[in-house]
């Protein structure tokens, strides 16, 4: 470390340290002779304090030395540098210059009435203006997926000033190591730069996961051999703390313990701050656009480190495509305050259930068992129940799902019912006394899971459910000891089948012991057609009054209505490509991102891949019939890189011992790390000269 | 008027009369004044016999109460108390003569002008008033005598003498008992910068001889609260010694040793049985005269 000053000729200053002395030595007042009685106190009392007045007098001298001195050398600004800091600063020779502008999405902490990207922009061009005429310069703006380019360094500083203004922050991730290798790639490759030195300038948040320290540093290669690059690091944060709160994930599953269209919302919340922050409001928003609305508003406690977890609970009140946010309080950082989510959520079934026999005593009526079933409080199904003669005066098409019960006969209805099916409709039959195989055959041979054959009686005891499909999505709702609701189901009669046909739509959801299928499933046109081969009252069987019964039913019917298939909407990574579906007759148009600008969709056949760029809800316009509309079920929700939101910083000596140590990088700006390099004392000297003021005042008081 | 009178025993009004009997008497009649405020007024005639009334004789002393008995005029007689005998010791010695402050008395004329009111009060009461200044040594002695005309010798005395030399009080009080082999007051006037530390049991050893003794501490108040802040150098008033010092240096060690002196001057005399009374020479002399008088009526009757 050696000691330098400023401004050395002030000096010359410190000879006013001696003036105490000379004051002291030339300038003492004379004592004036005065007579006095009581000379022998006098005596006594100087004699007891000389020792202290002794010392005060001293004291009295160095504080007011020092205070003199300590101004005289404050004037002429000593600092201490370390050698190693002046190399690092190579004070000598034009240089070849390469900067790098970081402009992830981190860049966009609002510190100090800006961003801190903004403060890199400014940093970025004092480095300009700082260069000399004979001093090329080259710029990399460093953030997105594109991969990293630089030019060869030029003389144009005005266009490289033109372009750091352009710079826009991206809402990606950078890596600062691919960039900082294409700048240095860049210096080798300049013709001008051989004679000239490297410098490469960085300005950046320095946030760890920006830089991928086991990397081989940067070298620039010359003609003599590789050469280390003298970096300067713009630290655009200033060494301070960047603290965030975020969003890392939002999550809905459907709950039917909260209503028809009910889910869970578990929100996952991150912390990095100093202090805990209990009570962080975390909002819950439905819907989008105008129709936006608050739904849930809650509180969590956001953690110093790490994560934590709330689950909010939320039923939808209509089915149908539909838009969650989640957010918190706006920081520094927003861009991770809310996460948005895209759901389908389940529509009300219709179901129209047709009673083949009717009876007065209810328990013996199979609609009775079917409908108190379907309608229960937290059911999406509405049932509608009618005889066999009522069928006749109901129009199928305002229905999504049809129950026939111990149907006899169709009659008249019957290519209705094929047409409603195979135009999408679900269709649930069961048997019965009523049922005569030979008129299905008849009337229903297209739609039927397999040709109805005859009744059996089961042997000595009641005939079980034996193989289930329990995977199949209307019977995945049975799990663990929910099983057995279903496997204790007693059937005494059932009807046969014919041997199936070589059907691929076709399948055995559950058999019964001997093997004869008891719940057959089979997919007829657009529709789907689930037959019970026993029936739904208790004169076949006794499964109407199993536990089962009922999450049975109402899945039954869900899943005939197509309403149970997993549709769910990941939400897609920024800058991560998305496949957008292209449903038949539909073509996708343009995509209108949460910035409100509309992109363009080539128009392609079949699905349309997008890169969403901005977080946030993306909106997909279509064409359909010739007219172009936003269609919400396209809809889909983008989430900020998670990388960008860990705010953790670099230690200023892990970057700067990776670019080959203080002998070649260096921290520009009010850094702590800075100081033991290049150390101002005088604001030191200013304090030692206040404290020697201060106890000058206090031993003269 | 008696604020007027107040006014006029100022110390700083006193030191603008020429003479210390001019000064006496002012202060002698404030003292009186503020006397005949005391209850006990008349209490030092006694009744001694009765004698038969012939013109002239005062009226008022016409004894009713026997004229009742005998038919006949007889008027009272009284004997008057003239047997005390009062010594008034002065200490002229250097450190007397100072004076704090311009226009204030100097320690030796605030003690001449407090020795002269007591002497013309005493005599005034046919008391026998007498006089011994000292210095190294005994300067001046005036025996006890109970004359008017006493006064002014007394007086002319002290108005004469010069502060020089050391305290000897001791050389004083030796003087003092052989000659007084009566029982009487000796009061003494002195700053105590004796030489001598143990000045106060020399004193007691009059109160064991049975004289009442009152000892007046006569001190200046820059003496007491030493005002000096720059380096000064101090000269001693009684021989050849002088100390530079910075006064605000050692004002508070100063004090403490001022403090400390007094409180032991204090008890000591308490502890004789002397009477003690601080004179500051910035306080009115009948402030330190009529409480002192009264104190020894009280004690007296």
């Amino acid at each position: 470390m050696n000691l330098s000053f400023t401004s050395p000729a002030l000096l010359w200053g410190l000879v006013a340290a001696a003036l105490p002395l000379v004051v002291h030595l030339f300038f003492r007042r004379r004592p004036r002779p005065t007579p006095f009685p009581a000379i022998d106190f006098i005596l006594r009392a100087r004699q007891e304090n000389q020792r202290r007045l002794r010392l005060k007098r001293i004291l009295l001298f160095v504080a007011r030395t020092a205070l003199l001195a300590a101004v005289a050398l404050a004037v002429a600004r000593p600092r201490l540098v370390a050698p190693e800091a002046k190399a690092a600063q190579g004070a000598v020779g034009p240089a070849a210059v390469a900067i790098v502008l970081d402009a992830s999405a981190s860049m966009g902490y609002r510190r100090f009435a800006g961003t801190l990207f903004d403060r890199a922009k400014a940093d970025a061009i004092e480095v300009l203006t700082g260069l000399n005429s004979d001093e090329p310069a080259t710029l990399v703006v460093c953030g997105g997926p594109s991969v990293p380019q630089a030019e060869r360094p030029s003389f144009d500083k005005a266009e490289l000033r033109r372009r750091i203004a352009a710079a826009e922050l991206t809402h990606g991730h950078a890596d600062l190591t691919s960039c900082v290798g294409a700048a240095v790639q860049a210096l080798a490759e300049s013709a001008a730069g051989q004679a000239l030195r490297r410098k490469l300038f960085v300005a950046t948040d320095m946030t760890a996961v920006s830089w991928r320290l086991d990397a081989a540093p940067p070298v620039v290669a010359t003609p003599s051999g590789p050469v280390r690059p003298e970096v300067t690091l713009l630290d655009a944060a200033r060494g301070e703390r960047l603290e965030n709160a975020w969003l890392s994930s939002v999550a809905a599953e459907p709950d039917p313990s909260v209503g028809p269209r009910g889910y869970r919302i578990t929100a996952t919340v991150n912390g990095q701050r100093r202090e805990l922050e209990k009570d962080a409001s975390l909002s819950l928003r439905v819907g989008d656009g105008k129709q936006e609305r608050m739904a849930i508003r809650s509180f969590i406690e956001v953690p110093q480190a790490g994560s934590t977890k709330k689950t909010l609970a939320y039923d939808f009140p209509t089915g149908g495509p539909a838009v969650l946010s989640l957010s918190l309080p706006e920081d520094a950082y927003p861009e991770d305050d809310a996460l948005a989510l895209t759901l389908h959520v389940p529509r009300e079934v219709k179901v129209l259930v047709v009673d083949g026999a009717p009876s007065p005593v209810r328990q013996r009526d199979a609609a009775f068992f079917v409908e108190a079933a379907l309608s229960g409080n937290s059911s999406p199904v509405r049932p509608t129940v009618v005889d066999q003669d009522g069928l006749s005066k109901v129009r199928l098409s305002d229905y999504d799902v049809v129950f026939l019960l111990n149907v006899r006969s169709l009659g008249e209805k019957a290519p209705e019912l094929v047409d409603f099916v195979e135009r999408g409709g679900g269709l649930f039959l069961a048997m019965g006394d009523e049922v005569d195989p030979d008129r299905y055959e008849l009337e229903l041979r297209r739609i039927l899971p397999a040709p109805l054959h005859v009744v059996k009686t089961a042997d000595r005891s009641a005939a079980r459910f034996a193989e289930v499909d329990w995977d199949h999505p209307a019977l995945a709702v049975f799990s663990g000891p929910a099983r057995e609701g279903l496997e204790s189901v007693r059937t005494f009669r059932y009807m046969l089948l014919k041997p199936e046909r070589k059907d691929a739509s076709s399948r055995v959801l559950v058999r019964f012991e001997d093997g004869s299928p008891a719940l057959v499933e089979a997919r007829r046109g657009q529709g789907r057609v689930m037959l019970f081969t026993s029936t739904v009252d208790r004169e076949w069987s006794d499964w109407s009054i199993r536990t089962s019964f009922l999450p049975a039913m109402q899945r039954i019917a869900a899943f005939l209505a197509g309403g149970l298939e997993e549709r769910r909407d990941w939400p897609t990574p920024v800058f991560a490509p998305r496949i957008l579906p292209a449903p038949e007759g539909i073509q996708v148009v343009s995509l209108l991102g949460p910035d409100g600008r509309e992109r363009r969709v080539e128009a392609t056949s079949g699905a349309a891949s997008v890169t969403p760029d901005v977080p946030g809800l993306w909106q997909v316009k279509v064409r359909r019939e010739g007219k172009e509309a936003l269609d919400p079920t396209l809809a889909f929700a983008v989430w900020p890189d998670p990388r960008e939101s860990d705010m953790r910083r670099l230690e200023p000596s892990e970057l700067t011992a990776w670019f080959g140590g203080e002998s070649h990088a260096r921290v520009a700006g009010d850094r702590p790390a800075r100081e033991g390099l290049d150390i101002p004392l005088w604001s030191w000297l200013l304090v030692v000269a206040v404290a020697a003021f201060l106890a000058e005042g206090l031993l003269v008081a | 008027m008696a604020d007027q009178g107040k006014k006029l025993l100022d110390p700083a009004v006193l030191s603008r009369l020429a003479t210390l009997k001019l000064r006496v008497r002012a202060v002698a009649e404030g003292v009186l004044t503020g006397l005949h405020r005391s209850p006990h007024r008349g209490q030092s005639v006694e009744f001694a016999e009765h004698k038969e009334y012939t013109p002239g004789d005062e009226i008022r002393h016409i004894d009713w109460k026997a004229y009742g008995k005998f038919d006949k005029y007889y008027v009272k007689r009284f004997e008057q108390e003239t047997n005390l005998r009062a010594w008034l010791l002065v200490d002229a010695s250097g450190s007397m003569g100072y004076r704090g402050a311009e226009g204030r008395l100097s320690k030796l004329e605030y003690a001449s002008a407090l020795a002269g009111t007591l002497a013309y009060v005493l005599v005034r009461q046919q008391d026998a008033a007498g006089l011994l200044v000292f210095a190294g040594g005994v300067a001046k002695a005036i025996a006890p005598r109970a004359e008017p005309s006493h006064v002014t010798a007394i007086l002319e005395t002290l108005e004469g003498i010069e502060p020089a030399g050391e305290t000897r009080l001791a050389s004083a009080i030796d003087f003092l008992v052989e000659r007084a082999q009566r029982r009487s007051g000796v009061f003494v006037f002195s700053d105590l910068m004796d030489k001598e530390e143990r000045v106060l049991k020399v004193v007691g050893e009059l109160r064991k001889r049975r004289h009442e003794v009152t000892l007046f501490h006569v001190l200046d108040p820059a003496e007491l609260e030493f005002p000096f802040e720059d380096p000064t150098m101090f000269l001693s008033m009684e021989d050849e010694r002088k100390v530079e010092a910075r006064g605000r240096d050692i004002k508070k060690g100063y004090l403490e040793l001022v403090r400390r002196w007094l409180e032991e001057t204090r008890r000591v005399a308490s502890e004789a049985d002397i009477d003690y009374v601080l004179a500051r020479t910035d306080v009115p002399l009948d402030e330190v005269l009529v409480p002192f008088l009264a104190r020894r009526e009280r004690s007296a009757a």
